[in-house]
């Protein structure tokens, strides 16, 4: 074969190939995440159960650094990051730090596991209709455990699908303080 | 060249990767279906992805009507898992079935619902919240959750659980992920071996020939099956690649490419090809550049690997899009599970093993082939005449019936009067001479047959006389099958059939195995008869729109061929999908069990 065969051929081939990197793409841009401003703005309008069933409105945490994290006490990867949070929220507390802990559980289930655990910031329970609140979120696959922060402008900077160790929170968390 | 293909390649699979490294949603992660055994137990089984995994001790199951009772207290042994929160737990991975006790059912007809609530977890360290899954069961096949009601009430918008059917073919390959990788590989690699037995790669034998015999003189063994290596490999890194494309889009790339243009261009190069060979002219590069070329680079210049490579390439895309039971497996696993890595591998596997007798062509051509001499121009005329056969099989797709066999006839002729058919013998011609002429008559006669029967109305390029043979001798007809065009449709000509059961069969013009099928089993007597009791329904997809393409998806098919089957009541029965050809005993004992 000719080099200009081999041209043609090739150029086709590399044609064939942009085409399926270009649907690729396409496919993958369909599922990104969701933007972290409406995001966040959905989160703050959230208002859930707290544990002593009085209703809390997220609005109460605008202008903190929010960590929002959504697990249960029949999830495992959830309780293994909450000791975590506790001391981290020990820690910057006086930074503006504040975590909030939604449960998709049952009160009776998650009272005394707080008490047990020592959680030392605010949980509220959802049911599994919050779990739908959470794809929206950006958990496209309803899993937990599963984190949002927000910046002091409700702005999302994180979102993670499963367990957040603690570099991870610590490194997200500097830049926003 | 090769360096680019290369990294267009390995774009392709870093993209993929990026996929794999997606949670399943739960419906896809945990696959519930149901099915009574008789008036007193059910079977339940899940299909649970690799790397997830669900509570023993978290099943709930119960009936509804509220007279039904179904008794969980005996399920199976579970895997001890050791949990730092939760003490030792019991875990189910993979397939899991079980059978359990049903009571207050009606002997006659018996039907409830099932409702399932299963919560499990994944081993990347997430858990999915406990998910109710409902199945209408009957006596009947398995079915799966959420085709009948689509309701996992704590996901409202979450779409309808894939109708794949556990118990099809394809499915059944599918399930082959979950075991070892070794394992799979070799599978696939079998699967191969027994597709390189198919039209799906005879195609592909001239056109490997007709990349070697030019080489002729400076053709050894080993580099020959060096060459046939490398238009392997290029069929199967495209076959890989493309296939992890279909996938994960939803949609066969091959498809797109069945059309006028690619496939006349391709039809093109071959008939190029051919003229070479006949000494019309001499593909090479210009002298200039040759010598430039000899100075700079060895024998082995990487410019040729690099054309045997592309057709490989283009090989894989254009002449071979067959999709046969382990493609469609391998695809369903990839779409499902979004692991493009262990799917493109498997498929990979499955092209090498395609490409074993190209390797023995390959590697036979150096002994095989005259070295030199006037034998070396007739041995390339053959390919010549070959290479012609395979432009008018590409493009045969796009033809009449009428023109495709006055190519073949004209083919036929022409090559015939060059191995002197008509011109008369010398009385003390050597035998091979006597055996070369034979050939020729042959040729002659099997290309005035075609000639004839076209031109006198027949359409059959196998039986091209059958015309003749007048009204009496008529041909078996396939029987004729109610066009659908899209999902709509479907549904109400299923509900039209009124408690026959219906079979739909996608088709394409492209598709070589949906053509075998036409011609070899749906002719059969056997088959024709079984058909008669049912409504045969026929999607043509071969322009593949939107419309098609959703009817493709929701049988978690990529592309024809693919034969769904539907009960008297119109549901579906997964385990009887049909993916690639079947000859007519098998399929008439599919149609059996569909008429059961």
């Amino acid at each position: 074969m000719t080099r200009r065969w081999q041209a043609l051929l090739a150029g086709g081939v590399a044609i064939i190939f942009a085409a399926a990197g270009f649907l690729a793409h396409q496919w993958q841009a369909a599922d990104a995440p969701p933007d972290p401003v409406a995001t966040g703005r959905m989160v703050l309008a959230a208002e859930l159960m707290g544990l002593d069933d009085k209703p809390q409105r997220f609005e109460q945490w605008r202008g903190k650094v929010l960590v929002v994290n959504f697990w249960a006490t029949w999830c495992a990867p959830c309780r293994e990051e909450i000791p975590g949070f506790i001391k981290f929220q020990e820690r910057y507390r006086a930074d503006g730090v504040q975590f909030v802990g939604v449960a998709i559980d049952q009160k009776q289930r998650v009272v005394p596991y707080a008490k047990e655990m020592g959680i030392n910031y605010p949980l509220v329970v959802g049911g599994m209709e919050t779990m739908d609140w959470t794809r929206e979120l950006g958990d496209r696959a309803t899993v937990l455990p599963f984190t949002l922060i927000l910046d002091r402008a409700g702005q999302v900077k994180l979102s993670k699908v499963g367990v957040l160790t603690t570099e991870k929170l610590e490194a997200a968390i500097k830049p926003l303080l | 060249m090769a360096r680019l293909l290369f990294i267009l390649t390995l774009l392709l699979a870093i993209g993929t990767q990026a996929f794999a490294q997606e949670l399943l949603e739960p419906e896809k992660a945990f696959q519930f279906s149901a099915r009574l055994l008789d008036d007193r137990q059910v079977e339940i089984k899940y299909v649970i992805a690799p790397g997830y995994y669900l509570y023993r001790e978290k099943f709930k199951f119960t009936a509804e009507p509220a007279s039904v009772s179904v008794d969980a207290s005996q399920l199976p042994p579970g895997k001890v898992k050791k949990d730092e929160f939760f003490g030792e737990v019991q875990t189910y991975r993979g397939e899991l079935r079980f059978v359990l006790p049903v009571k207050g059912l009606a002997a006659q007809a018996p039907q409830f619902t099932l409702k399932a609530v299963s919560q499990g977890c994944a081993d990347i360290g997430v858990c999915y919240p406990p998910q109710e899954q409902t199945a209408n069961v009957t006596l009947a096949a398995f079915s799966p959750a959420g085709a009948a009601t689509p309701s996992t009430p704590f996901l409202a918008n979450a779409p309808p659980a894939r109708a794949a059917g556990p118990q099809s073919e394809d499915a059944l390959i599918a399930g082959l992920f979950k075991g070892g990788f070794w394992v799979l590989i070799a599978s696939f690699f079998g699967f191969g071996l027994l597709l390189a037995l198919t039209p799906c790669v005879f195609p592909m034998i001239p056109i490997l020939s007709g990349i070697l015999v030019p080489h002729g003189a400076h053709l050894t063994h080993v580099r020959g099956f060096v060459l046939s290596l490398v238009y392997v490999l290029g069929m199967a890194i495209t076959y890989a690649a493309a296939g992890v494309a279909a996938g994960l889009l939803g949609t066969m790339l091959s498809s797109a490419l069945q059309n006028v243009w690619v496939l006349s261009g391709f039809a093109a190069i071959f008939v190029l090809l051919a003229l070479s060979m006949f000494g019309f002219y001499e593909l090479q590069l210009p002298a200039s550049m040759q010598s430039r070329l000899a100075a700079t680079s060895n024998r082995l210049h990487g410019g040729h690997f690099a054309s045997v490579f592309v057709m490989g390439v283009l090989s894989a895309l254009i002449v071979g899009p067959c999709v046969a039971a382990p493609l469609a497996g391998a695809l369903l696993y990839i779409s499902q599970s979004g692991d493009g890595v262990l799917g493109g591998a498997a498929l990979f596997a499955m092209a090498l093993g395609m490409g074993v007798p190209l390797l023995a062509v390959g590697a036979s051509a150096g002994t095989l082939l005259p070295k030199a001499g006037p034998w070396m121009d007739t041995v390339k005329r053959f390919f010549g005449i070959v290479l012609l056969g395979v432009a008018i099989y590409l493009v045969s797709p796009l033809l009449p019936a009428a023109a495709h066999m006055l190519a073949w006839a004209a083919l036929l002729i022409v090559s015939a009067i060059y191995m002197h058919a008509l011109d008369p013998l010398p009385p003390n011609a050597p035998g091979a001479h006597r055996l070369f002429k034979g050939i020729g008559v042959i040729s002659l006669l099997a290309g005035a047959a075609l000639l004839v029967g076209a031109l006198s109305g027949g359409r059959d390029i196998l039986q091209p006389l059958a015309g003749l043979r007048g009204a009496a001798g008529a041909v078996e007809h396939a029987p004729a099958f109610q066009r659908i065009d899209s999902s709509a449709q479907l549904d109400s000509a299923i509900s039209a059939a009124a408690g026959k059961p219906v079979m739909l069969d996608f088709y394409a013009d492209w598709c070589v195995s949906c053509k075998e099928m036409e011609r070899y089993t749906f002719t059969n007597e056997a088959v024709r008869t079984r058909l008669a009791g049912m409504v045969a329904l026929q999607a043509d997809v071969t322009q593949n729109n939107d419309e098609h393409k959703a009817l493709l998806k929701r049988f978690s098919l990529f592309g024809p061929p693919g034969i769904i089957f539907f009960d008297r009541q119109g549901k579906q029965l997964n385990d009887l999908r049909v993916v690639g050809f079947q000859p007519a005993d098998k399929f008439a004992a599919t149609l059996d069990l569909a008429l059961r």
